[in-house]
């Protein structure tokens, strides 16, 4: 059945290692043709019944594709014209190696049975295995592997027609004297009878204006780069560019504490936002500060290069030499490129076939387009990729993938928000809505008999209005000898989640439910979010209960866990419980159970604050919509209750309950969350500010920060207080999910709330990681089993760095959210402020996960936040007209 | 770099070829040395091991290790110094090694019918001169080969694979060097196929209670396979070596 | 003088084997059932399981009336009496000699199955006890004779006949047991001028020929003095590679394939003998030579 070929691998890790590896050559690899005798029948979506009309042939054919193709064409390729090609191994394998996310879409092109693709194994096949031979380049045995396989199939099926398509010249011209038929790609789409597919063509290069002039130095060659790299010359790292200077970026070297300054056209070289590259340091007298000026790209073709030029001066007489210059490099080399796709829009202004696109993300330059339909693009948000960026050209070149929608439609902005924070916001598919319990829902004798029975006590949830995704509710309810018992309940979602299902995947995939201005991305499909696991006033729903008794000081005297049945009395707003606790006419059950709670809530708060925990406001926006016209209408910080808190504390301290209850059982792999001690220099902006304004702020530890963020209070200015906790906020790392296995116990500690071990546990609605504590704690309960995935600590690991990455993200997008809409709140208002660049550039901050600049002039009460999609050179070039933000 | 690379890809092929449950090619030979009482050379793909065995003879050295209903028996394991990729001095009698001559023990002990020399001792000594993962299997199932070619009775073959879980589902059979550094846990089982019991099993790692019978199952079977392989080398190597000596003395 | 070493890969070694198409018996192995019915009885090499007669050991059947044992190609030496046996001996104890014989336990030599020397029926004394390490010692290689089999299998041995005692000149050639060929004599005068003990346990012992039987009686003096000359040395070198030559390529040992061997071996130098081609040749010829000879 198989026979061995055993190669030889030289791998340099310290020393020289040989490596023998087996590889088997089988026999029964079937071709995957329906209409193959010969092979083995196979599952295969190769099908005769799909034509590909390219008017070059007479008769319909397959397509084999070389490497290249699939690495540069892959939108082509997405496109459901095409259909009935062979992917061969060693090109899922080379794409595999070379691109991950292009070997991840075609994964997904390959298992679309309507595409038609089909893998055949060509390295594993008798007939089409060859040897590689001594001093030949891995790129020429895959080429000549290829080549091999596209004779086999000639051969091995003379019926049918086999087209071979590469961009590589070199190899084609291989392919058509071994009488493959070959054409490159861009021959053979605009042979299609498609409109529009020309459009997404990827464009190693323009045709045209070439060998002019080129704009940027030379990179280093491979070889040069790594050696530079071992021999020290160069250093590694990871380019960021500058939100406001288009002519500046830092590059973050490992080895260096500070990010290495690279500037001007030649010192970026081409690199992009996120671009692995090399930096060559330059020479201490060189060295610069960084930029506090902004500069904008306002080219609109790639013939000139005269205005950079000019900013370019400019640049460097801001940054020339005065004290405190910081390492300075320039770009040599890209070691990889992590080129993506972008949302933006095309820059007005432009006729022809070559369109400019301007990315949203301010630190991505604008690319170089090729398009037929201009006129209506231009009305669109659009996604675009970069395909190259050859150093005559100004501008990278790149190829229009889709269009989102109208500009300016809050349906189209949100689609950019949750793309450009990759965000999976897709419709749950038919295979996740599958696993949803048939309605009605009923309790049935079964689920009482496992479940403890909470429905007589009153139970009541505390939420913000409009909430329909109720996670939690609570109890409080008088014991003897002057003891209370107090319970939180928490949806039950992993009674319906059951792990393993396509709902579980997509859960765990989605991780959190998105919350934009005026749009929802749910984790869980809206039957289980907003009905069967939101615990609505006055319905029988499964709960999750934690369960203290404690005395009248708040002390914890038992805990104890189980899943239960609630019905809840009444679904409140914080407003509305508010009322009913200062109604003091209010005598009944629920009231004395909120004043209760609020009483008990008010002591755990104050001893938390004692031992040091945060108070770092962060300011929640509402934003009143228009129901119509979904246009903005007002801003409006949120008002905060005393019920706001005492709902918080209680779902702080069920957190740090079930914390301790699921690491005590599971050591090992118990699903946590810490909030790492900052580095002290992280503070030293929120420092200098407070030395600025006046006040000492204490950074050595959390309680001293909490206390001098307390006194620095200015009564004359009472939003300064604000603005040091959002500052303070800015200075912090992120709270992380962690696998208790993998990290110290000192570790465990969570910063922000200063308590030594927590979790999420309370909103399993709208968070993943919940789920998993839930399904922890229902295993400790003995209400339910375990099963492989939960106890595997590297699994669960991975499973924390995908919920780590999708909270971050949706934080981000949920901002960005908050900042389109106020930017268009105050679109009406248009205050233009002057000011000169030189003296407000100490008060310039960059909030940068609001991604908006503020200042904070001496004498104004509260910073001024600006706007700068809507920024504008005023004549004399140290002037800039702003939009403002907030009203003066 | 390992993350990438997946132990069974989608279309259902390993890494170097096979499909799960396809044991890696196996060639041996029995009777390689004429010194020991019984030899024999196995290698499963690229893993290769010598085993010689001595005896039953009479106990030497001290002499308060025989037994009076059974006979000893010893093993010693070792790998050459060139048996890796990287060329190291192996001392004999490390850690690892102990502990695979002393689970070959047990796995032997269980198939040699013992009490049938008392006083005397039994040497079984394996030399692994290329590892690819799978060392003890092979050297059990090259024990067991030269244990036969000793002519020392045994209940019946004693045969070891290992087997592997991809994706978290499919068990793999057999696991090459390669796969044991990407994959997941390596169930190892030595067992007498025949009757299926199982003589020794052995987990790398931790996993999920769950999935151990579908993996366990996957190596018994391996197990199986791997003895009808050899079974068939022992009747092709006494065919051989019978048919030489004209079947002599036979009546 | 320059010695011609032969080293080869693996990939190029020879097949030694000159397996003829005989009528194969059927081949047990081990764990294989033999039979179903309880009727038989179980000899060497099988093993009763739930009802069935299993083998335990890989070879051949053989049926004496009820009685089935299978016979391995290749064991330790099953000592039968009145086997001839070439031995060392391995400790001196009281009243008698251990001997390694190849068998799975040492063999003993009582004091009292040897000849003394000064005539057969002398008496044993306490001083002949004490004298024993100058009759024999640790590494002296014996020629004996099983005289009876102890229940656990272990021989004891007699050396009380002339041709049986101490060995002197010649060289060891250890074989596999079941490669030597019972028959009537296993000393063997050749005519080309060396002798054989071909012992039952697989210890051959090769040396030249004494023209004086008279010489060696009583079996306990080593003449190591004497000088063996050159032509004597190189047959028994030829005959020893010759016997390496037949047992590579598995053939039975007896006088007649060793002399055929010895006579087909002349074309080849001794020092060629050693050559893996020209040991199969040698094997060849002598299974020709054999099978003729069978056939007429």
């Amino acid at each position: 059945m198989f026979t061995t070929k055993a190669f030889i691998k030289k791998n340099k890790v310290g020393n020289y290692l040989k490596h023998v590896r087996e590889h088997y050559i089988r026999d029964d690899i079937s071709c995957g043709l329906q209409e193959c005798e010969t092979c083995l029948p196979v599952e295969s979506f190769l099908s005769p019944d799909h034509e590909n009309k390219c008017s070059l042939f007479t008769s319909n054919h397959y397509l084999i594709l070389d490497t290249n193709v699939v690495l540069d064409q892959m939108d082509i390729l997405e496109e459901s014209v095409i259909g009935n090609v062979i992917i061969l191994h060693t090109v899922l394998n080379e794409v595999k190696h070379r691109s991950l996310p292009i070997y991840k879409r075609l994964c997904a092109v390959i298992e679309n049975p309507s595409r038609h693709f089909y893998v055949f194994i060509n390295d594993h096949h008798q007939g089409t295995y060859l040897q590689q031979n001594e001093g030949e380049l891995i790129n020429d045995y895959n080429d000549r592997c290829i080549r091999a396989a596209c004779s086999w199939y000639i051969n091995h099926a003379p019926k049918q027609k086999f087209v071979f398509l590469t961009d590589d010249s070199a190899n084609r011209i291989k392919a058509q004297k071994e009488d493959i038929p070959s054409y490159t790609v861009s021959e053979y789409v605009q042979n299609l009878n498609t409109s529009g597919l020309t459009d997404k063509l990827s464009r190693k290069d323009f045709h045209g204006n070439d060998f002019t002039k080129d704009v940027f130095p030379n990179h280093l060659s491979n070889v040069e780069l790594l050696t530079g790299i071992r021999e020290g010359k160069l250093l590694q790292g990871t380019f960021r560019a500058s939100r406001d200077n288009f002519l500046e970026g830092f590059v973050n070297v490992d080895s260096y504490e500070e990010p290495v300054i690279v500037q001007g056209r030649a010192g970026l070289n081409r690199s992009v936002d996120g671009d692995t590259v090399a930096v060559e340091l330059l020479k201490e007298e060189e060295w610069v500060c960084p930029s506090e000026i902004i500069l904008e790209d306002e080219g609109v073709g790639d013939e000139s290069v005269d205005d950079v030029v000019t900013k370019e001066n400019e640049l460097q007489k801001a940054t020339k030499k005065k004290s405190g210059a910081k390492p300075t490099g320039r770009v040599v080399g890209i070691i990889r490129r992590k080129w993506r796709q972008y949302c933006g829009i095309l820059q007005g202004g432009i006729d022809g076939v070559y369109q400019m696109f301007v990315p949203a993300d301010k630190s991505i330059p604008k690319i170089k387009i090729e398009t037929r339909q201009a006129e209506f693009l231009r009305t669109q948000k659009l996604i675009v990729t970069i395909d190259s960026w050859p150093k005559h050209s100004r501008y990278p070149h790149g190829h229009f993938v889709r269009a989102l929608g109208n500009i300016g439609d809050q349906t189209t902005e949100n689609e950019v928000i949750l793309l450009e924070h990759d965000v999976p916001h897709s419709q749950f598919s038919e295979e996740v809505l599958n696993c949803l319990p048939k309605m009605p829902w009923i309790i049935t004798d079964d689920d009482v008999k496992k479940r403890v029975d909470l429905r007589h006590l009153d139970i009541c949830s505390v939420d913000p209005p409009g909430c329909t995704d109720i996670d939690d509710a609570l109890h409080c309810r008088p014991l003897a000898d002057g003891k209370l018992e107090v319970g939180v309940h928490i949806a039950d979602v992993s009674h319906f989640i059951r792990p393993g299902t396509p709902l579980d995947r997509e859960a765990a995939s989605r991780a959190t439910t998105v919350y934009l201005v005026n749009n929802r991305i749910d984790m869980v499909p809206a039957l289980l979010s907003s009905n069967l696991c939101s615990l609505r006033g006055g319905e029988e729903r499964f709960a999750f209960s934690c369960i203290w008794e404690m005395d009248q000081n708040a002390n914890i005297l038992s805990t104890r866990f189980h899943k239960s049945i609630i019905k809840s009395r009444k679904a409140m707003t914080y407003e509305e419980a508010q009322l009913i606790i200062d109604d003091k006419t209010k005598q009944d059950a629920l009231a004395e159970a909120l004043r209760s709670l609020n009483k008990l809530a008010k002591i755990m708060k104050q001893r938390r604050l004692v031992n040091g925990a945060l108070v770092l406001a962060s300011p929640e926006v509402k934003i009143q919509m228009d129901s119509e016209t979904m246009e903005p209408l007002d801003v409006e910080v949120k008002k905060l209750f005393e019920t706001n808190s005492m709902i918080e504390e209680f779902m702080l301290q069920a957190n740090i309950s079930v914390a301790e209850k699921i690491l005590e059982e599971f050591p090992d792999c118990a699903m946590l969350r810490r909030h790492p001690v900052p580095p002290a220099t992280n503070f030293d902006p929120l420092v200098k500010a407070g030395r600025h304004l006046g006040f000492e702020i204490r950074v050595d530890s959390g309680k001293n920060l909490a206390k001098s963020l307390d006194e620095a209070v200015n009564t004359k200015n009472p939003y300064l207080n604000t603005m040091f906790r959002i500052l303070a906020t800015r200075c912090m790392l992120q709270a992380v999910y962690f696998v208790s296995g993998t990290y110290q116990k000192e570790e465990y500690f969570h910063y922000g709330l200063a308590v030594p071990l927590y979790t999420h546990f309370t909103s399993p609605i709208r968070r993943y990681a919940d789920i998993i504590v839930h399904r922890l704690l229902a295993v400790i309960c003995g209400a339910d089993s375990t099963y492989p995935d939960l106890l595997d600590k590297n699994k669960t690991t991975e499973l924390c760095q995908n919920l780590n990455y999708r909270n971050r993200m949706a934080q981000y997008a949920g901002r960005a959210s908050i900042a389109f809409n106020t930017h268009g709140n105050y679109k009406m208002r248009k205050v233009t402020c002057c000011m000169s660049v030189k003296t407000p550039c100490k008060f310039l901050y960059h909030d940068m996960a609001w991604n908006v600049p503020y200042l904070w002039p001496k004498k104004a009460k509260r910073p001024i936040f600006l706007n700068t999609m809507k920024r504008t050179r005023h004549k004399k070039p140290e002037v800039w007209l702003f939009t403002l933000l907030t009203p003066l | 770099m390992s993350k990438n690379r997946e132990l069974l890809s989608k279309i259902g092929l390993r890494q170097d070829g096979r499909r799960a449950d396809e044991l890696r090619r196996i060639r041996c030979k029995l009777g390689v040395f004429t010194e020991p009482d019984g030899s024999a050379y196995l290698e499963q793909g690229l893993t290769k091991v010598l085993a010689a065995v001595y005896g039953p003879h009479q106990v030497r050295g001290s002499r308060s290790k025989a037994q009076h209903d059974s006979a000893v028996v010893n093993c010693q394991f070792s790998m050459a110094v060139f048996s890796t990729g990287e060329r190291k001095k192996r001392p004999r009698g490390d850690r690892k090694s102990t502990e695979i001559s002393i689970h070959l023990r047990q796995a032997l002990t269980a198939a040699i019918k013992v009490e049938l020399y008392p006083w005397t001792q039994i040497d079984v000594y394996v030399e692994v001169l290329h590892a690819d993962g799978g060392i003890y299997p092979a050297c059990v199932n090259a024990a067991t080969l030269a244990l036969i070619d000793a002519g020392i009775p045994l209940k019946e073959y004693v045969c070891a694979c290992t087997a592997s879980l991809a994706n978290n589902d499919v068990p793999l059979l057999d696991v090459s060097h390669q796969e044991e550094i990407i994959g997941g846990p390596t169930l190892t089982v030595a067992a007498l196929p025949m009757s299926g019991k199982i003589v020794l099993m052995e987990m790398s790692q931790r996993f999920h209670v769950d999935h151990l019978q579908k993996v366990l199952d996957k190596a018994l079977q391996g197990c199986k396979d791997i003895k009808s392989i050899l079974d068939e080398a022992v009747k092709s190597h006494i065919q051989d070596v019978g048919s030489s000596t004209g079947w002599a003395s036979t009546t | 003088m320059p010695q011609k070493i032969h080293i080869r890969l693996a990939a190029h070694r020879i097949n030694p084997s000159i397996a003829v198409n005989r009528r194969v018996p059927k081949i047990f192995t081990p764990g294989q059932v033999i039979t179903e019915q309880n009727e038989f009885m179980r000899g060497h090499g099988t093993y009763e399981e739930e009802g069935f007669l299993k083998s335990s050991v890989a070879g051949v059947k053989e049926q004496v009336n009820n009685l089935i044992s299978i016979r391995p190609l290749k064991s330790r030496y099953n000592g039968e009496v009145g086997d001839v046996v070439v031995g060392r001996v391995t400790e001196v104890q009281q009243k008698r000699w251990k001997v390694d014989t190849n068998s799975r336990l040492d063999s003993v030599l009582l004091l009292s199955s040897v000849n003394l020397p000064g005539g057969e029926l002398r008496r044993r004394s306490a001083e002949d006890e004490h004298m024993m390490r100058q009759y024999l010692q640790e590494g002296d290689l014996i020629s004996a004779e099983v005289q009876s089999v102890y229940s656990d299998g272990s021989l004891s041995l007699h050396t009380r006949s002339l041709k049986y005692g101490k060995l002197s000149q010649g060289i060891l050639v250890k074989v596999f047991p079941s490669l030597i060929k019972r028959s009537k004599t296993h000393f063997h005068n050749f005519y080309v001028g060396a002798s054989i003990i071909l012992g039952n346990n697989g210890f051959i012992w090769i040396y030249p020929t004494v023209s004086n039987a008279e010489d060696n009686a009583g079996g306990f003096v080593q003449n190591l003095e004497q000088v063996v000359s050159r032509p004597e040395r190189e047959t028994i070198g030829r005959l020893r590679n010759c016997i390496l030559a037949l047992i590579q390529s598995k053939m039975m040992l007896y006088d007649t394939s060793i002399l055929y061997a010895f006579e087909e071996s002349q074309k080849y130098s001794v020092a060629e003998l050693l050559i893996p081609e020209a040991m199969v040749d040698v094997a060849i010829l002598t299974q020709d030579r054999l099978s003729m000879l069978e056939n007429s």
